[in-house]
C-alpha cells in the first residue's frame, strides 16, 4: 500500500470543559473514498472542521505526505489540497458554471495593466472536467442557477478538482437529493476518487456508504470505535456500531 | 444551443426587456408627436439628449451598485459638489483643462467617502447614503452661501460643445464611459466578483473574493462616473443653483430598475440602463411639452419605479417566473 494522502495523529478538540474529539488516529489515502458514519453529536463534524481548517485542534497532529502541517484558516488546508463541499454550496446562481469554477481564481491575462478573463480557456478547462466526470452537462455557459441539486454538486466538485484538491471532503452531499440526482453524485464521488483523490465522505444513510466506500469509519461520543473495510462488514455490523450495541463498541466504552 | 444560456453578455445585447423599453420609447415619440406640434423637431430632440448626459453617466455608475446590492441615494447632491468644486476652479482663473480633472477627482474623494461609511463603516448602503444626502444637501447650501454660483466663463463650455470627427464630446465621452463600464462589468474578474457579491455575500466571501476591495472600487467608480456628469453640467449651463441634483438619484434608481437590473443585486443590463434613461427623459420632456408642469415630473418617475418593481414581484410570484432566472 502507499503512503496515505493525509494522517492524523491522537486528534483531539476540547470546547472548554466538552471534549468534543478525542484521540483519534486515522489514514486518508488517495484514490480510497472513506466514509464517517455516527450518530447526531458523535463529533464528524468536529472532524472536517479539523480537516478543512475551519477549527485548530486542541492536541494532536496532521501530517500531510510525510509533513506535519497546521492549518489557522480555511484558505490554509485549500492551499495543503484539502477541498471542503458543504453541505449549503457556496455557488453564485446568478454566474455561469464556468464561472462558478473558477470564481476567485480566475485565469487572467493583462492588457495595458488591466486584468481581462481568459474566458475561453476557462470554458475549455471546465467542459473537460464535466466530461472527466461524465456530469452530464453539456453547456460551462448555463448558470448555476438553472442546474439541478445533483448538477450543482457536480459543479462543486469540478470547483474542487480545479483548485487541484488532493483531499475532497463531501458533507451529505446527497441529503437534499432525489433518487436519481443521488445516484449521479455517488458515481461522481466514485470517479474523484478513480482520478486519485482521496474523499472523505460524511452521510447518513448507510447503504448509500456501501455503494461508494472502500472503507468506514464510526464516531461515537467524540471518539472513533471502529474502522473496517467496507467489503467486510455488513449494514447490520455497521448500525450495532453506531448504537453501541457492537461487542466491540461495549468493550472500548467499559475501559475508558 | 438549447440550455439556458447567462444573457446580456455581449456589448449591446438585447433581451425582452432591452426591446420591450426600445417599443416603449418610440412609442412615446409618436404619441407625443401626435399630441404636441412641438415635439417632432430636431430641437427637441437634441434637448432631450443634451438632459440625458448626466443621468446616463450616473445610471451606469448606478447599475454596478445595485448589480452589486448597493445603492446610493446621495448621488444627485454628490454631482452638486463635484459642480460647485468645477464651479469655483472655473471661476477663479478659467481654465478648462483644470476644471476637466477637478470633476473626476471630488467624484473620487467623495466615492471613498461613502465607501468609508457604508463599506469599511458597515452600514447599510440606503442608511448610509441617506446620511450623507443630509449632510451633503447643507455643505452644498454652505458652500453656495444661499447663492447661486452663476456667470461662470464660457472656457469650458467651448471645449466639452465641440465635436471630435464629427462626434459631439459628450456623446462620445458617455460610448467611453459605456464601453469602460461594460468591459470591467463582462470580462475582468472585477465585474464576476461584483455579480457574485451581488447575488451573496457570504458566499462571494467563501470563494475566496476580496469582497471589501470591491465594493470599495465600485463606489469609487460610480463617483468617478458622477464628477464627469458634473463636469458636462457646468459646462452646459454654466451655473450652479441651489437644488442641483435633487431628483437626480430617484430619476438614476428609477431608470437602472426600468432597465432591467435587480433592486436585489446579482444582474443588470448596461443597455437597459441607457434605454431606461431615454424613456425617462423622454416621458419628462414629452408632458411637458403636452402642458404638464415639471412639478410632476417625480411623480411620474416614482410611478414607474413602483409600476415596474410591483409588475415584477407578480411576475416572480407566478409559478412560471422566468422573469428572473437566467440572467446576469
Amino acid at each position: 500500500m502507499t503512503e496515505p494522502f493525509l494522517v492524523v495523529r491522537n486528534i483531539a478538540k476540547r470546547f472548554g470543559a466538552l471534549t468534543a474529539l478525542a484521540n483519534v488516529d486515522l489514514e486518508i489515502r488517495s484514490g480510497e473514498v472513506l466514509a464517517l458514519l455516527g450518530d447526531n453529536g458523535a463529533g464528524k463534524s468536529t472532524f472536517i472542521k479539523i480537516l478543512a481548517g475551519a477549527h485548530p485542534p486542541s492536541d494532536g497532529e496532521l501530517v500531510i505526505e510525510g509533513n506535519p502541517v497546521a492549518f489557522s484558516s480555511p484558505k490554509d488546508a485549500a492551499a495543503s489540497g484539502i477541498a471542503t463541499i458543504f453541505q449549503e454550496l457556496a455557488l453564485s446562481e446568478n454566474l455561469s458554471i464556468a464561472e462558478n469554477v473558477f470564481l476567485g481564481r480566475e485565469l487572467k491575462r493583462s492588457i495595458l495593466g488591466i486584468p481581462f478573463l481568459k474566458r475561453k480557456e476557462m470554458r475549455q478547462r471546465v467542459d473537460g472536467l464535466l466530461k472527466e466526470l461524465d456530469a452530464h452537462i453539456s453547456d460551462p455557459e448555463a448558470p448555476v442557477g438553472s442546474l439541478s441539486g445533483g448538477q450543482r454538486q457536480a459543479v462543486a466538485i469540478c470547483r474542487a478538482l480545479n483548485l487541484n484538491a488532493r483531499l475532497v471532503i463531501m458533507d451529505e452531499p446527497t441529503a437534499a437529493l432525489a433518487v436519481a440526482e443521488t445516484r449521479k453524485v455517488l458515481a461522481l464521488t466514485r470517479r474523484l476518487a478513480a482520478r486519485g483523490c482521496a474523499v472523505v465522505l460524511i452521510s447518513h444513510n448507510i447503504s448509500e456508504v456501501f455503494e461508494v466506500a472502500d472503507r468506514i469509519v464510526v464516531f461515537r461520543r467524540g471518539r472513533k470505535v471502529a474502522e473496517r473495510l467496507a467489503a467486510e462488514t455488513d449494514h447490520e455490523e455497521v448500525v450495532s456500531l453506531i448504537t453501541g450495541a457492537h461487542p466491540d463498541v461495549r468493550a472500548l466504552e467499559k475501559t475508558n | 444551443m438549447n440550455a439556458v444560456r447567462l444573457i446580456g453578455d455581449g456589448v449591446f445585447s438585447m433581451n425582452g426587456r432591452e426591446w420591450s423599453l426600445l417599443v416603449a420609447c418610440l412609442l412615446a415619440i409618436v404619441i407625443f408627436s401626435v399630441a404636441s406640434p412641438h415635439y417632432a423637431t430636431s430641437g427637441n430632440a437634441a434637448t432631450v439628449l443634451r438632459n440625458s448626459v448626466e443621468l446616463l453617466l450616473i445610471g451606469l455608475g448606478m447599475t454596478l451598485l445595485l448589480a452589486m446590492g448597493g445603492i446610493d441615494v446621495s448621488i444627485g447632491i454628490v454631482m452638486g459638489l463635484a459642480a460647485i468644486a468645477i464651479g469655483r476652479v472655473l471661476g477663479a482663473d478659467g481654465n478648462p483643462l483644470l476644471a476637466i480633472v477637478v470633476g473626476p477627482l471630488v467624484g473620487a474623494l467623495l466615492g471613498c467617502v461613502t465607501a468609508a461609511v457604508v463599506v469599511l463603516g458597515r452600514v447599510p448602503a440606503i442608511v448610509g447614503t441617506l446620511g450623507l444626502l443630509g449632510v451633503y444637501r447643507t455643505a452644498v447650501f454652505v458652500l453656495l452661501g444661499g447663492q447661486w454660483l452663476s456667470g461662470l466663463p464660457s472656457s469650458l463650455t467651448n471645449l466639452l460643445a465641440t465635436s471630435v470627427l464629427g462626434v459631439p464630446v459628450p456623446a462620445l465621452a458617455i460610448a467611453v464611459a459605456y464601453l469602460a463600464v461594460w468591459l470591467a462589468l463582462r470580462r475582468t474578474p472585477y465585474g464576476l466578483h461584483l455579480l457574485a457579491i451581488g447575488n451573496s455575500e457570504e458566499k462571494a466571501r467563501l470563494s475566496g473574493i476580496p469582497v471589501i476591495k470591491v465594493r470599495f472600487i465600485t463606489f469609487v467608480i460610480s463617483g468617478v462616473l458622477t464628477g464627469i456628469a458634473a463636469t458636462f453640467y457646468v459646462a452646459t449651463y454654466r451655473n450652479v443653483e441651489m437644488t442641483i441634483g435633487s431628483t437626480l438619484a430617484l430619476d438614476a434608481i428609477a431608470a437602472v430598475i426600468l432597465g432591467g437590473t435587480s433592486i436585489l443585486g446579482g444582474r443588470c443590463s448596461l443597455i437597459g440602463t441607457v434605454l431606461g434613461v431615454l424613456l425617462l427623459r423622454i416621458l419628462q420632456n414629452g408632458l411637458l411639452l403636452i402642458g404638464v408642469p415639471s412639478l410632476w415630473q417625480p411623480v411620474v418617475t416614482g410611478v414607474l419605479i413602483i409600476g415596474v418593481l410591483g409588475f415584477e414581484a407578480v411576475c416572480n410570484g407566478l409559478p412560471l417566473g422566468r422573469f428572473q432566472r437566467a440572467r446576469a
